[in-house]
């Protein structure tokens, strides 16, 4: 069998490309091309951090501690989310269900943390042109990439919600947990870059 | 990868590596490593956390190879573009902002 004709059969094309869904496969695509959004943002980060002389020491701007346990919440919520998916799998909506509920919670409880570290900066003189520790670059950055990975955290909670709610109404799809979940994952993925750059580097 | 009795355990001991993981680096962050080596190392570290939630939290290491390498080549190409370029030229990129009127970087 040729290269080309092993690629093919991988792909197969149709209603399941690659052996999955066209909904599972486009979830891939939709997260490598979001991957690609936050790469750009984390990359600019980093130029614009070296360009900026007075970049501020993140310990003194924020409670490490603090970011510590929101990492702490959002990785046990993707450790919930692959729970329900793999209780859908086995066909047990109930667990699944309770599992996403847990997940939610979780997902709720990251972006009430966010919403508290906000105010608190804000309260502190931060702003999108001031910062009291430093260059006013690290509060336009902080704003905008820790904003779009929560505007991502909020956008999960609701998809979520949608399949959670769905599930007690019994219209109930292992696989639309499973594609909630895909992108439940990549929020806290992109948490993995976020922590380490912005707030630990 | 999960017994039928425990269906569940093995996403708790991933869970468990997860946060180990977390804690080394936060260890890291305050060891006052050489500015570059600790950002070496801590992206070595998010790239294992990373490959661990992309293969198992997210199964990708049990779909069709033409998925798997779909994901990681598209991820792949969008480190290198996203990475090496600016890197490569970005003692330019320094200069243009250095260079802005009343930029005081």
């Amino acid at each position: 069998m040729s290269q080309t004709a092993i690629a093919q059969a991988d792909w197969g094309g149709g209603a399941s490309p690659f052996g999955v869904t066209w909904q599972k496969m486009m979830m891939w695509f939709f997260i490598v091309t979001d991957a690609l959004l936050f790469a750009g943002l984390l990359v600019s980060y980093g130029v614009v951090r070296i360009a900026t002389g007075d970049w501020p020491a993140q310990s003194e701007v924020f409670s490490l501690t603090y970011i510590a346990a929101m990492t702490f919440v959002l990785i046990t919520s993707s450790a919930t989310m692959a729970c329900g998916v793999k209780a859908a799998e086995l066909g047990r909506p109930a667990r699944a269900a309770q599992f996403v509920w847990a997940t939610i919670v979780g997902g709720f409880l990251f972006l009430g943390m966010q919403a508290y570290e906000w105010t608190h900066f804000i309260q502190d003189g931060g702003g999108l042109l001031s910062n009291p520790w430093g260059s006013p670059t690290f509060s336009q950055f902080f704003f905008i990439i820790t904003g779009f990975h929560g505007f991502h955290v909020l956008t999960g909670v609701t998809v979520l919600l949608v399949v959670a709610i769905r599930a007690a109404m019994g219209r109930y799809s292992p696989a639309g947990v499973e594609n909630a979940g895909l992108y439940w994952h990549f929020v806290d993925l992109v948490w993995v870059f976020v922590f380490a750059l912005f707030y630990l580097v | 990868m999960s017994s039928d009795a425990h269906p569940y355990r093995f996403y708790w001991i991933l869970w468990i590596v997860l946060l180990a993981v977390t804690l080394l680096m936060i260890a890291i962050e305050g060891a006052n490593l050489p500015a570059a080596l600790a950002v070496a190392v801590l992206l070595f570290g998010s790239a294992i956390k990373a490959t661990l939630i992309i293969f198992y939290y997210m199964h990708l290491k049990f779909e069709h190879l033409g998925l798997i390498l779909t994901v990681l080549v598209g991820l792949f190409v969008t480190a290198i573009l996203m990475f090496v370029l600016p890197a490569y030229d970005g003692g330019h990129i320094l200069d243009s902002f250095r260079s802005l009127e009343g930029y005081s970087g």
